[in-house]
């Protein structure tokens, strides 16, 4: 085929300013790292990619939420946990007290003591996580035990969302949990200081049905945590795999990038060299 | 009689005929870069011979003719091939814009503001009284809104300025049809006698980049001149006159023909070709379909919150209120078009709990008000004669088509379990206002009241509690639930069709972003494959009207050799006459 002059220079032209494109986007990958830096450098990789990111961010937030609730549930078992050991010891004191060998003021006495246990469970029943009360149902901000026992709160215990389809209770109400008992301590303060020993004999009795709701309680809480801490431990994985799965997506084999942008540098080095030697071509510099 | 003079004669003309070889030699190299040039050669022939003696003697040479290289065919093509090439660049370019717009590699991608936004939905679900959580979903709401807004902001600039270089092109476009008329002038005149050579290349020159600009469809006619017919049948040139083509329709950005007669042919949806091609379906079709598009995903990420929203109740209830959408008719039913709320298809029948609290926030009336909404009876004027009724504490009228609800001093009121949707049509206890990406933006009442962000929810004695998160939790779910979306498809000619997809928000922004990807990989693809088919067909065409200097230095060469051996001719001769004059 005849070529004419144009030719050779249009070719030229178009040539390198193929190889530089490709230069340029060798080394975008190289330099950025990833492989896919544009919406068209793979759009279904670019849509999964987003997808999973997606579903990392979605994962973070699990896991705050349960690391939120966590700590509601490690405080509602820390503050039950005292409530029993107090029960317990109220059951003992109960059960000296109701012996005929203690005099009535040894009772006027333990009725003191009572009252100090009763205001100490109000107290622990006015627990609060970062300025919340954790036994007032959702009216989380009211003060749920006013000191003579009066409850403030709801019946609809405070929950967080665990999963995408499922919420877990982490507060709870504080009346089904704590008045009885409050009501009971009153009762044995009663006996105590009317020194009806019959009355004392009957509150163990109660004691012992408070302690062993208590414990159901704490260990409902117990297995709740640990429901949490496993959900933690699979979102864990799931971050690992999806950060994972993110990464061969996005990210750019950089042994790859770097053998690919060093291939296109040596083509482009090649394109220059014949392209200025078949410039130096004319038959002009053979004419005398 | 032969003689001398006869290789005078012989002389000369050789002289002549290399000169003119030499004159057309010059001729390419000095064209030898210009665009659209073919090359030229002179066609030399041997004179008509003369007997003399019965001898045949040759009688020199003449150049008969000069003519150009070309193939008309191929050069039909390259036109072809150059209009394409031109459109896919437009095309390509405009799309990269685009895809600039919608970046997804940076934090502060819509897909992970959308994420964010969620997730601050969350942490008000984990903490329902918690200040800073309000503030910051009230600021990030306001910044999603604001991303959106830019969104729409840029595709309509970018459409502003696809309608702006039309005018530019158009005058050019009818700069060329004039040239190329008083050429057809020019050529038909001078062809008379000879192939106007330099002429023709011009006008080669002209329809190619014509044809750059828009669809053309070129055809010679029999005195040499060219008619050149553009999209919808429209003659941009005819002989010796051009017909324009300029800017009108309402909005000045649709393309007319002016026919001889004075009556304007819009030709703009069949412009298929060339850069205007591409400007028309990058503005009509793509940039149509993703402002479509985002519009109607946001108008349901709208919808969703606010419709969970307004199920919901603040901290506190409310002491006054003014709903955020406005009927243009408020004597209308609210579910029918004719209302001309935003949100009126989503209205249905159904009913809604209106209760009012007295200055120690205790319930007004047991049971609370039902206020029951027909959506094809029930007007605007219904509603606030509905709600007004309630109590004689609460005042309900419309205000410019707007729902507004006060109640007297210390007195307060609120909304719950709503089925028909009304609220949240009507702009009431919801938490985005405007139903596009370009007027999306938080609530008034919300910006106005962080506590008024409905995390909570009131039961069925008209309780609530301020550390209730249960609708906060409910506007999380909205995260990956499924609603059915309009999917546009914008066709010049067919018009705008909504299709349905059904997808998350998310999703629905992710297969959005995925197909824009496409389309500019796709585009990319066609560019490169139109730039390597031009060149291939620029290589034929040069291959044969090119000017390669070598050629021509080795015929500068020839014709220079011709000149000096003609020249020795001369002095032959007159060494000759010479030699005869000498005679004595």
């Amino acid at each position: 085929m005849r070529v004419a002059t144009k030719t050779m220079y249009d070719l030229i032209k178009f040539n390198l300013a193929h190889i530089t494109d490709d230069l340029n986007k060798a080394n975008t990958v190289v330099a950025s790292g990833k492989r896919i830096n544009n919406l068209s450098d793979d759009p279904v990789g670019l849509t999964n990619a987003l997808q999973i990111k997606s579903n990392i961010a979605n994962i973070n937030q699990m896991n705050r939420n349960i690391n939120m609730g966590k700590s509601w549930l490690l405080s509602s078992e820390g503050a039950l946990t005292n409530v029993q050991n107090m029960l317990s010891d109220t059951r003992s004191l109960c059960v000296e007290m109701a012996t005929a060998t203690k005099s009535s003021s040894d009772r006027e006495a333990a009725a003191l003591t009572v009252q100090n246990t009763k205001d100490e469970i109000i107290a622990l029943a006015n627990t609060q996580v970062s300025g919340r009360y954790i036994f007032a149902g959702t009216n989380t901000e009211v003060l749920p035990f006013e000191a003579d026992g009066t409850y403030n709160g709801n019946s609809s215990p405070f929950a967080i969302k665990t999963a995408n389809d499922s919420v877990m209770q982490v507060g709870a109400d504080g009346e089904a949990i704590f008045s009885d008992i409050l009501t009971s301590l009153d009762d044995l303060i009663t006996h105590l200081q009317g020194n009806d020993v019959d009355g004392i004999g009957a509150s163990i009795t109660t004691m012992q049905g408070h302690f062993s709701d208590i414990s159901a309680n704490i260990s409902a809480i117990g297995s709740k945590v640990n429901r949490m801490e496993i959900k933690e431990n699979i979102l864990q994985e799931l971050t690992i795999s999806n950060t994972e799965q993110l990464s061969q997506i996005e990210d750019a084999d950089i042994a790859d990038a770097v053998m690919n942008l060093k291939s296109v540098q040596v083509a482009y080095q090649a394109a220059l060299a014949s392209s200025s030697s078949i410039m130096e071509l004319s038959l002009m510099d053979y004419l005398k | 009689m032969s003689g001398i003079g006869v290789v005078w004669d012989i002389a000369k003309d050789a002289l002549s005929s290399s000169r003119f070889g030499i004159d057309v030699a010059g001729h390419n190299i000095a064209n030898v870069n210009t665009a659209g040039y073919s090359r030229q050669s002179t066609v030399q022939e041997a004179k008509h011979p003369m007997f003399f003696n019965g001898l045949q003697l040759g009688r020199g040479v003449t150049t008969s003719q000069v003519v150009r290289e070309t193939d008309q065919f191929i050069e039909n093509r390259l036109m072809q091939q150059g209009s394409n090439l031109a459109y896919s660049t437009e095309m390509e370019n405009y799309i990269k814009v685009l895809e600039g717009v919608f970046n997804e590699n940076s934090d502060a991608s819509v897909s992970s503001l959308l994420n964010q936004y969620w997730s601050l939905w969350h942490d008000i679900s984990n903490n329902p009284l918690g200040a800073s959580e309000r503030i910051a979903l009230y600021e990030f709401s306001t910044l999603i809104s604001e991303r959106f807004q830019y969104l729409d902001g840029e595709m309509r600039q970018l459409k502003t300025d696809l309608s702006n270089v039309l005018g530019p092109a158009l005058n050019r476009i009818n700069q060329i049809t004039n040239e190329i008329a008083n050429l057809n002038n020019e050529i038909v005149g001078m062809e008379t006698s000879n192939v106007a050579n330099d002429l023709r290349d011009k006008r080669n020159t002209l329809v190619s980049e014509l044809s750059q600009y828009i669809d053309t469809n070129s055809f010679e006619q029999d005195n040499g001149s060219l008619t050149i017919v553009s999209a919808r049948g429209c003659v941009l040139v005819h002989s010796n006159t051009n017909y324009s083509i300029s800017l009108g329709g309402t909005n000045g950005d649709r393309v007319e023909w002016l026919s001889s007669a004075g009556s304007k042919v819009d030709m703009t949806d069949y412009i298929s070709n060339g850069k205007l091609g591409g400007w028309l379906d990058m503005r009509d079709e793509v940039l149509a379909k993703y402002n479509l598009d985002l519009d109607s995903m946001t108008r349901e990420f709208i919808w969703a919150t606010n419709q969970q929203h307004s199920q919901g109740v603040g901290l506190e209830a409310l002491s006054n209120l003014t709903g955020s959408y406005a009927a243009v008719s408020a004597t209308d039913a609210i579910g029918t078009a004719a209302s001309g709320l935003s949100f009126a298809d989503k209205i249905q029948d159904g009913s809604f709990q209106f209760w009012v609290y007295d200055s120690n926030g205790d319930v007004v009336t047991p049971g609370g008000d039902t206020i029951t909404i027909d959506a094809d009876t029930t007007t605007l004027n219904d509603v606030a004669t509905l709600i007004g009724a309630t109590d004689a504490n609460i005042t309900s009228s419309i205000v410019d088509g707007q729902l507004e609800i006060s109640a007297a001093n210390g007195y307060t009121f609120a909304f719950a379990g709503d089925s028909s949707n009304a609220m949240a049509a009507l702009g009431v206890n919801t938490f985005f206002e405007g139903s596009t990406a370009g007027s999306m933006n938080v609530c008034d009442a919300i910006r106005t009241n962080f506590n008024l962000i409905a995390a909570g929810r009131i039961d069925a004695n008209g309780v609530f509690a301020t550390g209730d998160n249960s609708n906060a939790v409910a506007i999380t779910d909205l995260q990956f639930s499924a609603m059915d979306i309009p999917n546009w498809s914008c066709d010049r000619i067919d018009g705008n069709t909504p299709g349905s997809i059904t997808a998350s928000v998310e999703g629905y922004y992710h297969a959005l972003v995925g197909s824009l990807g496409t389309i500019s990989e796709s585009l990319s693809r066609e560019r490169s494959f139109d730039e390597v088919s031009a060149s291939k067909i620029g290589e034929i065409r040069d291959s044969l009207s090119g000017v390669s200097l070598d050629e021509e230095m080795t015929n500068l060469m020839k014709f220079q050799h011709a000149y000096t051996a003609a020249a020795k001719l001369i002095s032959t001769a007159d060494e000759m006459l010479a030699t005869l004059l000498e005679l004595k």
